[in-house]
């Protein structure tokens, strides 16, 4: 396999792990972002200071990359996650600039915007095959499980759901925890995997793009967020040439599916019904 | 103490001037919030069609300002009329969830943001010196610029025509009557999609007004409408879809952030503005003029 291609295939890991963090949080449980660029920049800092400075092994540094996205989540979680509407969104986006502010204004730390070199080139293909083939396997379990439930519930209808005794604001700060430990890891396998960050890397476009991911491939389906991820990132990577023209495309994209097709490409559709459809093809719907 | 003094007064006079444009975005902002109950990304759109509008009418067409504005704010409000009728009228029209709104309205703020990039180039263009920028003595106290002072008294002025709009005209009524239930509004005759097409209209055009500001303020280039993420946390400091609030909530960031940028320093003075986002959700998490939600089962 040629350097490039493993390089693709490694970065559609990275970006397939962050957006179903996204996807978790968007899809399932009906709250839209537009800052998670900034759990993944909290991780990929994180992960580079303690490699580089502390000479911490990568492996727990990707791990805690994960980790302080998720305290970050949860601090910023309580209290906006309380408030229905689209408060969230609003403190996501002020959150996802402050994140990066700091990380620009703290030289001593982060080394400002000129960014942070030299980071071990850590993540090579099979680590981000395996980080992806573990936290997707987590992924599906946890969408089919009782979590995965309630999270759709608090989708669907927030009243009904407390009305059933769901603890729905904890329920939601959950989903956030989750989607930024996510994004955590997927920013600090990309740190790994650049060897060097800078803060404009994880600015608003990137918290854009990770939703767009999701919308595109249908809201409330995790087969569908990986096929947006492999379209998009293919997509970026054919249309290098004409990139310029790429965040117009993004933002038509957006509308064009939310006007025509809002639950996507794969909406609704999970990869349980694509087991179905398959197996009923092979025993001629024997099964039912 | 005496240059304290004047420079706290003048960061005053500076933080007023600019809060006073923040306010003419989140007014529009929140007016639509308030009907449609959705956060319309793509306002920061209206505000960058208005200055290039304006930058155009003034450099290419040599019109005089007072045209030059009129046409940038018309031509505003037309682009936000538009974008509703393409992006927003479908949408809900066929369902109530507001996520798709959401997106969708980000989407068209993306669209629009780079439709400048390509068109117009990345790069910063300044408008012509149509507006006096010379700087003003106040009471021999304090030092300010012509354009501060004429900024925040146009706002001001556009506010209160605002306001006249709302309390005395019969379609003011009616944008406050379907603030309450837009739902009810049309029942009782109102003609919905008319509503939406002015207020979006007004939100457009008051957002042209603070996008010519902002463009003789820091220049003008296709992400000026980032900073309507300023007006936004203002809207939700106030509290969101209350107009009092929206102005109240403007004129505090406005002041906060010029006196951080004065006296701390001012890379901090955005991230004054997040604190005080936080701040009030931890405090008061509907905003300092917000209705207490209360669902309706």
């Amino acid at each position: 396999m040629s350097g490039y291609t493993e390089g693709i295939i490694t970065l559609l890991c990275i970006n397939a792990i962050a957006a179903m963090g996204v996807s978790l949080l968007t899809g399932f449980t009906g709250i839209f972002t537009l800052g998670h660029a900034a759990y993944m920049a909290l991780g990929a800092y994180t992960s580079a200071i303690l490699t580089v400075q502390y000479g911490i092994h990568w492996l727990p540094a990707v791990l805690l990359g994960g980790g302080v996205a998720v305290i970050v989540a949860y601090g910023i979680g309580v209290p906006t996650l309380r408030l229905m509407g689209d408060y969230f969104a609003i403190a996501s986006i002020g959150l996802g600039e402050a994140i990066r502010l700091i990380l620009e204004n703290w030289q001593s730390l982060t080394r400002g915007a000129r960014g942070y070199p030299g980071i071990e080139p850590y993540t090579t293909l099979p680590v981000a095959l395996s980080f992806f083939v573990i936290m997707g396997l987590c992924m599906f379990n946890l969408i089919n499980s009782h979590y995965g439930r309630s999270f759709k519930a608090c989708r669907d209808d927030y009243m009904a759901a407390s009305l059933l005794g769901f603890h729905t604001a904890r329920l939601r700060v959950l989903s956030l925890v989750i989607s930024a430990f996510y994004c955590g890891v997927a920013g600090a396998l990309l740190a790994g995997f650049l060897s060097f960050i800078q803060p404009i890397m994880f600015d608003m476009l990137k918290s854009t793009e990770l939703t767009a991911v999701v919308v595109f491939g249908g809201l409330g389906s995790m087969v569908g967020t990986l096929v947006g991820t492999l379209i998009i990132t293919l997509v970026t990577e054919l249309f290098r040439p004409i990139s310029q023209y790429r965040m117009l495309i993004y933002g038509a994209v957006l509308v064009i599916i939310m006007v025509l097709r809002p639950e996507g490409i794969m909406g609704g559709l999970d990869g349980r019904w694509l087991a179905k459809k398959v197996f009923r093809r092979k025993d001629h719907g024997g099964t039912a | 103490m005496r240059s304290s003094v004047a420079t706290f007064l003048q960061q005053v006079i500076n933080g007023l001037s600019l809060g006073s444009v923040y306010a003419l975005i989140a007014v529009g902002y929140s007016l639509v919030y308030s009907i449609l109950l959705f956060s319309n990304f793509a306002h920061g759109g209206f505000l960058v069609i208005g200055g290039y509008i304006c930058y155009v009418a003034l450099k290419t067409m040599g019109l005089n300002i007072w045209m030059a504005s009129l046409l940038s704010l018309v031509g505003a409000g037309i682009a936000a009329v538009l974008t509703e009728r393409i992006a927003y009228k479908p949408i809900r029209e066929r369902t109530n969830v507001t996520l798709y709104l959401l997106i969708a309205s980000m989407g068209m703020s993306i669209v629009i943001e780079n439709i400048f990039v390509i068109v117009a180039g990345g790069r910063f263009r300044a408008l012509p010196p149509v507006i006096p920028t010379h700087p003003v003595q106040i009471f021999n106290i304090a030092t300010t610029s012509a354009f501060d002072l004429l900024s925040f008294v146009v706002a001001l002025v556009a506010l209160g025509c605002l306001q006249l709009f709302l309390s005395r005209t019969k379609w003011g009524l009616a944008i406050r009557a379907a603030a309450c239930d837009l739902r009810t509004a049309g029942l009782m005759g109102v003609n919905v999609n008319l509503l939406i097409a002015i207020v979006f209209f007004t939100a457009g055009a008051l957002a042209a007004i603070g996008g010519i500001f902002l463009s003789v303020r820091y220049t003008l280039y296709p992400q000026l409408g980032v900073i309507t993420i300023k007006a936004f946390v203002a809207a939700v400091i106030g509290g969101l879809g209350s107009l009092p609030g929206a102005v109240v909530g403007s004129l505090i960031l406005g002041l906060a952030e010029m006196l951080a940028a004065g006296f701390i320093s001012s890379q901090m003075r955005d991230l004054v503005v997040f604190s005080l986002l936080v701040i009030t959700l931890l405090i008061k998490p509907t905003g300092l003029f917000g209705k207490q939600m209360s669902e309706k089962i």
